[in-house]
């Protein structure tokens, strides 16, 4: 496989480069930590409720994501060359695919497909929500770490839904970590592409640093819980 | 890595570490190296014309036929020749490989298997000995009856000769160009026999020659390994090029107009995909043979300059033809 942080763009990272590859390696490994220690606990109690609740999860960040890269496109779009509209709106198509897979999972597991934000998801989407607000690129480079955490996980869920019999959960899974590749060297490209000013480099820090402490805590068994609980 | 499943390989993927047991002359300009597995275990079983990937420590990819005993699982055995127009590969194995080294190898991949038959007769010119002659031995374990046509530029370029000599059941016919000329193919492949295989391995012009007699024969009556594409007898439209699928020796041309993965997804191959806009780089293909022409964002500076995988989403070809290992 490829390493998609070497997408070639501009240069508009260049100067932060070292800090954007920390921030996306810790987030990946904390991810998979986390990813790990939720299948881990799982396994002592099989309840497919929990399994559906920690998919539910996710299942919103797919929609979400669909809400926010066209919002991006609307807001921000004409800043950009016409084939990363194309590829945003591309990116767009296949978070909805996914949340449409996503949401079958769920329900095969009985539980209940989010139409609105989860307790669990409500941190990161305010977040995202607030970076596209405050500038161009820091939704983006939100979305890119966020993305990026999704990639520690991946191992983790397949041999644990794999343990458990839930090869619909893998066989999604194995398609979404297919489009995470692109969408995370999308990611890249796009910020290292329009990035200009240290204003800008700035910002996609502060929104990647940002999410780096979110991403992950939602894959944690103790978020299930609570969220459970508070169900 | 894509590798599409036209002709399963198993573990195609997983690579061998090896080492280099033995380095020897065999020929003027050919070395034969034996290679085992460096952690001492065994190697994966082959059949006579298969051949491996050998991935060079200098990055280079190339293709070299298995020539030892299939029955060996602790070594194989391969035949390099120096190439004049070496670009790496060749050259590097004669120059900086010795006994001791290690090399990365793929699982063995046979293109060119020795189908039953009532007898065989096999064309070899110069190193497209290298297939021929484990099929020969195994012949002539079975008792088959096999006749040889070996033709190199001299007696003393032709390798494996002393070995090919003490194989029973079959006739050989040593033809060195500086004493004999050239193969003299009109005399055996004057009609198709039925019953008769016949096989050829060598360089471009006496593959085109052996096809050219061989043209009215029936579908698969010969059977032929190439050191690289063949050229097309039809021009191209301009900005088209051929892909030749290694694993089945199919070709299709990809227009102009339409990108390479669209053209091999329409000719069966299953090429795991996403973005189909050179960034995901999940659409990844080996390349054989041929020079790629690459358009992508992802692969690096060293990477493109190896032309050894492809993304053919966006990527064309250089050359009229492409081989890809699928």
């Amino acid at each position: 496989m490829l390493d998609t942080k070497q997408v070639r763009g501009g240069n508009g990272l260049a100067a932060i480069d070292a800090e954007v590859d920390e921030i996306l390696q810790s987030v990946e490994e904390i991810t998979r930590d986390a990813t790990k220690s939720f299948f881990d606990k799982y396994s002592e109690n099989p309840n497919k409720a929990v399994l559906a609740s920690w998919l539910e999860t996710r299942c919103w960040r797919e929609i979400d994501y669909v809400f926010l890269l066209n919002e991006q496109i609307r807001r921000y779009g004409m800043r950009f060359q016409r084939n990363h509209i194309t590829l945003l709106a591309k990116q767009s198509f296949q978070e909805a695919e996914h949340y449409e897979a996503l949401g079958k999972a769920v329900e095969s597991l009985g539980g209940i497909v989010p139409t609105s934000v989860p307790v669990a998801a409500v941190p990161w989407s305010n977040f995202l929500w607030e970076c596209m607000d405050r500038h161009h690129l820091a939704a983006i480079a939100a979305w890119y770490v966020s993305e990026t955490s999704a990639s520690g996980s991946f191992e983790p869920t397949f041999v644990g839904a794999e343990r458990h019999g839930h090869t619909d959960v893998v066989k999604i899974y194995k398609q979404i970590e297919i489009d995470e590749k692109f969408h995370t060297g999308l990611g890249r490209q796009v910020l290292s592409t329009y990035a200009e000013t240290d204003e800008d480099r700035e910002e996609i820090l502060r929104a990647m640093r940002g999410m780096r402490d979110i991403a992950w805590k939602s894959f944690t068994p103790e978020v299930v819980a609570a969220t459970m609980r508070a169900a | 890595m894509n590798q599409a499943a036209i002709i399963p390989a198993k573990n195609a993927d997983e690579q061998l570490s090896l080492r280099i047991e033995r380095c020897v002359s065999v020929a003027d300009g050919v070395v034969a190296l034996t290679l085992a597995k460096a952690d001492g275990g065994p190697l994966p079983g082959w059949s006579p014309g298969a051949h491996i990937d050998l991935i060079l420590p200098n990055g280079v990819t190339r293709q070299y036929s298995l020539c030892g005993d299939p029955a060996d699982t602790s070594r194989w055995r391969i035949g390099v020749l120096l190439a004049p127009a070496s670009r790496g590969g060749s050259s590097y194995i004669h120059s900086e490989l010795r006994a001791g080294d290690r090399l990365v190898a793929s699982h063995p991949r046979n293109n060119f298997p020795l189908d039953p038959a009532e007898r065989y007769l096999f064309i070899a010119g110069g190193i497209g000995i290298t297939p021929i002659l484990p099929m020969l031995a195994e012949l002539s374990a079975r008792g088959a009856e096999w006749h040889l046509l070996y033709g190199g530029r001299t007696a003393r370029s032709m390798a494996f000769t002393d070995e090919i000599a003490t194989l029973a059941g079959g006739t050989l016919e040593l033809c060195p160009e500086d004493e004999c000329g050239l193969l003299d193919l009109d005399a055996c492949l004057t009609a198709h026999e039925p019953g008769r295989a016949v096989y050829c391995c060598g360089p471009e012009p006496l593959i085109e020659a052996v096809e050219n007699r061989c043209a009215s024969w029936p579908s698969g009556a010969l059977r032929k390994e190439r050191f690289a594409p063949s050229e097309r007898q039809t021009p191209l439209d301009p900005g088209a090029f051929e892909v030749e699928l290694a694993r089945s020796g199919r070709r299709v041309v990809v227009p102009a107009d339409r990108s390479m993965l669209s053209v091999l997804e329409d000719a069966g191959c299953a090429i795991t995909n996403s973005c189909r806009a050179g960034i995901c780089g999940t659409c990844l293909v080996r390349v054989l043979a041929g020079i790629p022409e690459h358009n992508d964002d992802i692969l690096n500076d060293q990477q493109r300059e190896a032309g050894d995988v492809v993304l053919p989403c966006v990527s064309r070809s250089r050359t009229a033809t492409l081989v890809l290992d699928l």
